[in-house]
């Protein structure tokens, strides 16, 4: 009955992986390949497990099988305990994947009353004027600290945290949030 | 769709066939870089350097992939090595994907198409995304959506023109009665004159101005509510015709709510500016014309002292107005989220009840309450502070009129009437100065709301009938010839699908989750048509059939059956508007709904749906079953029927669906396997593409992907036991 049980269910565990689990190199093709627990893996992928609590910890590996199904390496707990060079590496990754400018400074707010936002900020890509549709959905605050914004193409800004924003931004913010 | 936007520095147009910019580089960096494609290869620009080249040959796979916040277009080789080519922000992602498909398209067939045809995805003049839509919401001028706001007024131009000329008539009464008040004090009450002559003349005018007025009004009430009715129930009832008449695909773009919204909020938003607004805007600046010219042809520079701060008056109200209504959305955001978390709480109170969340729930509806509370505060007080001066800036020409007035009747310039016949005009003329300035408001208000509906009325129906489309009646053969589908185009979920079924067999589906089998039924159902490929049904593509006779003879049954509100009898008709009532017990005997039914407490009048009666899963699905019965369809189709019912009611249910299956062409999904014993042959998908069709017996015998799926469900099951 238990030899069953494991060849049906193999129950799936949290695997931290630390500094010494894992290798990770970035290969010739673009993308990042692995190798954790006597095995490679080619094109891992590399995910923020609560990307809106920390960017910098909980990170998922994982890797697509010959099915097409993604499953799961295991996941590095903090990205400050791996060694330099993963460091950079992985944080390369991340900041590829999600790609995500700061907006730093916001010059100006309009609402055209025609469902569309009009914001002219400076961002970490540079100055932008970013056309918000449906912005009920698209310009909004998670856990009342942070504002993720999703513009009309599906690009996507954010404010870490909005108290941190000068002034003068955080009241023209206000109204809208 | 332009593909070749613009080019690398110092590459000639006629070398490449397309080329587009990308904006990102690997380490997630702003870069200027082009990507050109050729027939032969793909060539890579970095800020005007050429840096990578991929050859088409070397090629087998070419796909795009959409990240968090950017997109890669990436290339696998013969090896099924995957190589990135180049990233980009959000905004290229439909031409990057169009370029992969045309690209996907060569390495297939070896045609290289070199123009296409799809449509632009961002707005050329303002650069915004047309999210799917012809027109760009935002700069399609006023002037279109107005006018054709203005023809839908044409059937009732009779009432609209009534309408208009008894408020005229009215307004003019108006504007005659305070030279009635003139005379009066002029020329009967302040000399003491008892003219009664004069005085009678007076009253009988006055008399019959009233008494016209009564008549006015009502022509003007009448005819008002006549447009007004008729306008939203005619365009209510266009926009609703229209969603039935769209594909499923049009209609899954928009939420029910949204299309709920459309044509109940959007289209009263216009009824009411088209019957009042409208005709207000007509009436208003008329009025204000002539109320100025009489009031300068009465005493121009009364009139001067009374016109000069208006402009400006009329400016600090459009701008307070913003900056009031900015604060009142947000009044109306922080009540909906409100309003959200206690119909979050009370929908789930179970959950919160269960895990001990009433305290965390209690805080949180306090915050969300109190912030709109503060909303509302801060809302009203720029509202009390900035009104009363807005409103003393207006009315100074008032207090101004007043005083020069009287210093020119004590100077004996100007006599009492004419001051009390000049201030009322005054007055008067507030109102449609005062209304003036909101129109920016109520025009927006209206566009938003008209540009939402039209886009729905003038939506182009993805699936169309064919012009030589017909009426057939349908024996049950259905032939699937290379079939592709995505629901987006550029991501196929079926690829390359061919088999081929025979009048009467009975076909289970199977294979993971996800892995098309419900999408491989909406192609059947017609909901969606194929991206390649041919479907035929008795050897006519699908396309040439009409959509309405082909439903028609199509009957499903799905593992979430849908009861509209109303009584079981008219749940299991909808199938059959004019079955007779022995027709529908007979269907529902052969349901094995028949006896539950009889011990509802109304029998077949017992009201179900969301308020009525409530009934379980499996009495569910034996109403949906008696409903397929009396639809008689010549090819059923079961999704899932049984997957959420226990094992007894299944067996129930099993035994209803082996008697509607009998002679029909029957094509079920089913997860639990046993469920299709009595398949005739089994079609398994895998990857989106069809991995084996056979029998049980054969599929078994091949060790195949139905042999682990079988295997599988066999373990789970000795391990229940």
């Amino acid at each position: 009955m238990i030899k069953n049980t494991e060849s049906v269910f193999e129950v799936d565990t949290l695997k931290i992986l630390t500094d010494k689990d894992i290798a990770l190199h970035k290969a010739e093709s673009g993308f990042l390949n692995a190798e954790a627990f006597g095995e490679t893996y080619e094109r891992v992928s590399l995910t923020r497990l609560v990307p809106f609590m920390n960017e910098e910890k909980y990170i998922s590996v994982t890797y697509k099988t010959e099915d097409n199904e993604w499953k799961e390496i295991g996941v590095i707990e903090d990205i400050r305990k791996l060694s330099e060079e993963k460091q950079k590496i992985v944080r390369e990754y991340l900041s590829f994947k999600y790609y995500i400018p700061v907006i730093t400074k916001i010059n100006k707010i309009t609402d055209n009353r025609m469902g569309y936002l009009f914001l002219e900020a400076e961002t970490t890509a540079g100055p932008k004027k970013i056309a918000v549709n449906d912005w009920w959905h698209n310009f909004r605050m998670i856990q009342n600290k942070m504002l993720s914004v999703t513009d009309a193409d599906g690009n996507r800004y954010c404010v870490p945290e909005v108290e941190q924003l000068d002034k003068a931004s955080v009241k023209k913010l206000q109204l809208f949030i | 769709m332009n593909l070749k936007l613009s080019l690398p520095k110092g590459v000639d147009e006629q070398s490449v066939v397309f080329s587009l910019p990308f904006d990102i580089d690997r380490s997630a960096k702003r870069t200027d870089g082009h990507l050109t494609a050729t027939k032969e290869k793909l060539s890579v620009y970095y800020n005007g350097e050429l840096c990578e080249q991929f050859l088409l040959e070397d090629i087998m796979e070419i796909e795009v992939e959409q990240l968090i916040g950017c997109s890669m277009l990436c290339v696998k080789d013969a090896l099924g090595k995957q190589k990135f080519v180049c990233a980009f922000s959000q905004k290229h992602f439909m031409r990057f994907a169009e370029l992969a498909k045309i690209i996907e398209h060569y390495l297939k067939t070896g045609i290289f198409t070199e123009t296409t045809d799809a449509d632009e995805p961002a707005c050329p003049k303002c650069g915004i995304s047309l999210n799917g839509s012809k027109k760009c919401v935002y700069c399609e001028g006023d002037k279109g959506v107005f006018v054709k706001l203005i023809k839908r007024l044409a059937p009732y131009k009779k009432q609209f023109f009534f309408s208009l000329f008894a408020t005229f008539m009215l307004y003019a009464f108006d504007v005659i009665n305070p030279i009635f008040q003139r005379i009066l004090v002029d020329d009967l009450i302040v000399p003491n004159n008892a003219d009664w002559a004069l005085f009678f003349k007076v009253a009988a005018c006055i008399l019959v101005m009233n008494l016209s007025s009564v008549g006015f009004r009502l022509l003007q009430e009448n005819s008002n509510y006549k447009i007004s009715t008729a306008y939203g129930r005619d365009l209510r009832r266009d926009i609703f015709n229209k969603t039935q008449d769209l594909s499923m695909s049009n209609v899954a773009k928009r939420t029910a709510g949204e299309l709920i919204n459309r044509v109940s909020g959007d289209a009263a938003t216009l009824q009411d500016f088209m019957t009042r607004q409208g005709k207000d805007m007509i009436f208003q600046t008329v009025a204000l014309v002539a109320l100025v010219i009489i009031m300068f042809v009465t005493n121009w520079k009364l009139a001067l002292i009374v016109v000069i701060p208006l402009p400006f008056a009329a400016y600090l109200s459009i701008k307070s107005f913003n900056a009031i209504s900015i604060r009142y959305s947000r009044v109306w955001r922080c009540q909906c989220r409100a309003s959200e978390l206690l119909h979050d709480v009370l929908h789930g109170v179970r959950v919160v009840k269960n895990y001990g969340g009433e305290e965390r729930e209690i805080e949180a509806y306090r915050k969300a309450s109190g912030k709109w509370a503060d909303a509302v505060k801060r809302a009203d007080i720029l509202w009390y502070m900035v009104q009363p001066p807005i409103r003393y800036v207006f009315t100074i020409g008032e207090f101004c009129a007043l005083f020069f007035g009287g210093s020119m009747i004590l100077g004996g310039q100007m006599q009492l009437g004419e001051l009390i016949q000049f201030t009322t005009y005054v007055y008067m003329l507030y109102g449609p100065i005062q209304w003036l300035t909101s129109l920016p408001r109520v025009l927006a208000q209206a566009k938003v709301s008209a540009g939402k509906v039209f886009e729905v009325l003038e939506e182009q129906n993805d699936i169309r009938d064919n012009e030589s489309a017909k009426d057939i009646e349908i024996e049950g053969d259905i032939d699937f010839q290379n079939v592709f589908f995505g629901y987006k185009a550029y991501n196929p979920v079926l690829k390359d699908i061919s088999f081929s079924i025979k009048k009467g067999e009975m076909i289970g589906i199977v294979g993971h989750s996800g892995v098309g089998k419900s999408t491989l039924i909406n192609l059947i159902m017609r909901l969606y048509d194929p991206t390649a490929g041919v479907i035929k049904i008795d050897g006519m593509d699908i396309k040439d059939i009409s959509q309405n006779s082909l439903r028609s003879q199509v009957g499903v049954v799905l593992q979430e059956t849908f009861l509209f509100s109303g009584t079981v009898l008219e749940n299991i008709r909808y199938a059959k508007p004019d079955a007779s009532f022995e027709e529908i017990i007979t269907a529902a005997k052969i349901a094995n709904c028949h006896s539950f039914i009889t011990r509802m407490p109304d029998g077949y009048n017992t009201i179900v749906g969301e308020r009525g009666y409530s009934i379980s899963g499996g009495e569910r699905q034996r109403i949906a079953i008696a409903r397929a019965i009396l639809h008689d369809p010549k090819i059923l189709i079961l999704d899932e029927a049984t997957a959420s019912l226990d094992t007894e009611t299944e067996k129930q249910i099993q035994d209803a669906l082996d008697r509607l299956i009998a002679g029909r062409t029957t094509i079920a999904i089913a997860h639990r396997l046993s469920t299709l014993a009595n398949a005739d042959r089994l079609i398994v998908l895998d990857k989106g593409k069809v991995a084996e069709i056979g029998t049980h017996t054969e599929l078994l015998k091949n060790k195949g992907v139905y042999y682990n799926l079988v295997m599988a469900q066999r373990q789970t099951a000795k391990l229940k036991k």
